[in-house]
């Protein structure tokens, strides 16, 4: 039985598109490296200065010079380049970067993300977050349902300090799958398996519609793990 | 002939004052200048402002500087990775400015390229954007974001020669590049040094013009140790 992490991370793959330049953030989005679907051929960029990440090196081959932002060693495809953090930051802001995968602490209804700071919390900093939900053409939110004290992060209104306004595309859970248009906002496409649409209807606290092709037992459950370790991590 | 920069460590960091600001490369540990940082903590100032992705990593880096008080004020993307700094902000020792990442990499090259400022769509309607000017261009809303000149820069490359050509290697470029722009006086740390005319010119990351002064990196740090340690002498 797959985890709930395993699960999200590998739907979230199969939103990758064959061409797609890719940001994963740090954690459970790293994870959907090892589920690129077979066929599919995306370049990961990442903001610390390296495009076209490959596996993880062999053990005892690690080198300190090359590593991803969440500082794991790392090697380059064939065609991979350096570059500093300003360029890297001009391929973010500049759209140049098709699709990032993040977690979030909330997503709300109008998109809006807060990811990066719990007021009163410890402060970490938002890192390259805040540019990547600005510049990448699309946004997804990739996170369990709801929190360890199991309230929702899919809230009526985010009220934590905000990475992005209206930045959120596409939201991936262990539970569902929605995605947010300009005209119709959040629409409920998929639903995992051992979930029912009152199930997720009672974890969900943005609005959302309930698409006529709703797709139920979509995901997750006993389907396995196709990890294929593409990033070896 | 352009000039040979190389100086013993305690000539070219004597230029660091109590009050400074200064612009530090690296990113968690990757291409930190660690031969300067720990030159820094023998030295006797205090109230520095730095500019740096993050403080380092674990306990190593920048936040030794925070621990020995030597630092008022942090301006960084994200302290994550060394808890001291929460602490130190908690125990009311430091403040920390948090700024996206790419704001602040774009600060510091727009304050090495003469330039007032620059407008981002990064942070908008966010605290970002708080005590802030949005300029709208063409309908779309921009932070206007000031940029910084430090005092001071300190940086590490790979290889670098005796004009303070830089070239960096693999993800240790990061922050390196835009800092040794910034600031008035650029010290860097160079693992492999080499006489002018050796490097490839069409190879070099940071010209030498940003340079002012070159030092050899503690060799125990060094990645990949490619010139023999003599080339210093070599060069002269």
């Amino acid at each position: 039985m797959a985890s709930a992490k395993q699960i999200i991370a590998q739907r979230a793959a199969g939103e990758l598109k064959d061409g797609q330049i890719i940001n994963l953030g740090i954690g459970l989005p790293t994870m959907i490296a090892n589920y690129v679907p077979a066929g599919v051929d995306v370049v990961f960029q990442t903001e610390n200065g390296g495009i076209g990440v490959g596996p993880a090196p062999a053990p005892g081959c690690e080198d300190r010079d090359r590593a991803n932002a969440g500082n794991q060693p790392i090697s380059l495809i064939a065609g991979g380049s350096y570059f500093d953090s300003a360029t890297s930051f001009a391929m973010i802001r500049g759209g140049h970067v098709d699709a990032t995968f993040l977690g979030t602490l909330q997503v709300d209804e109008e998109g809006n993300i807060a990811n990066w700071i719990v007021p009163g919390g410890m402060l970490a900093g938002m890192g390259g977050a805040m540019d990547l939900v600005t510049g990448s053409k699309i946004v997804h939110i990739v996170t369990e349902h709801c929190a360890r004290d199991g309230s929702t992060k899919l809230m009526k209104q985010c009220t934590f300090p905000l990475t992005g306004a209206k930045e959120a595309d596409v939201i991936i859970t262990e539970r569902a799958v929605l995605r947010r248009f300009p005209d119709k906002g959040w629409v409920l496409e998929e639903v995992a398996v051992g979930y029912t649409l009152d199930d997720i209807a009672n974890c969900t606290h943005l609005a959302y519609t309930v698409a006529d092709d709703v797709k139920l037992n979509a995901f997750g459950g006993d389907s396995g793990d196709a990890s294929r370790s593409v990033l070896g991590l | 002939m352009p000039k040979n920069k190389v100086l013993p460590i305690e000539e070219a960091m004597s230029h660091i004052k109590s009050g400074m600001s200064i612009a530090i490369g690296g990113f968690i540990g990757q291409g930190d200048p660690l031969t300067l940082i720990d030159y820094l903590k023998t030295m006797d100032v205090s109230d520095l402002t730095i500019y740096e992705n993050d403080a380092g990593f674990g306990q190593r880096g920048t936040v030794e500087l925070v621990n020995q008080g030597k630092v008022k004020k942090i301006v960084a993307s994200h302290v994550g990775t060394t808890p001291d700094i929460a602490k130190a902000m908690n125990e009311g020792r430091l403040v920390v400015e948090a700024t996206p990442q790419g704001t602040l990499a774009e600060m510091l090259r727009c304050g090495g390229a003469g330039l007032g400022g620059f407008l981002t769509p990064t942070g908008i309607g966010t605290i970002a954007e708080e005590g802030k000017q949005v300029v709208e261009v063409d309908g779309k809303p921009y932070i206007l974001v000031p940029a910084v000149r430090c005092d001071i820069a300190l940086v590490r490359s790979h290889r670098g020669d005796t004009w303070g050509n830089l070239i960096y290697r693999g993800t240790s470029r990061n922050f390196n590049g835009p800092a040794a722009m910034c600031a008035d006086y650029v010290i860097a740390e160079v693992e492999n040094l080499y006489t002018m005319g050796e490097l490839d010119p069409e190879a070099i990351h940071t010209s030498g013009i940003f340079v002012d002064a070159v030092v050899r990196a503690n060799v125990s740090y060094c990645t990949v140790r490619e010139a023999p340690l003599e080339s210093a002498t070599r060069s002269k």
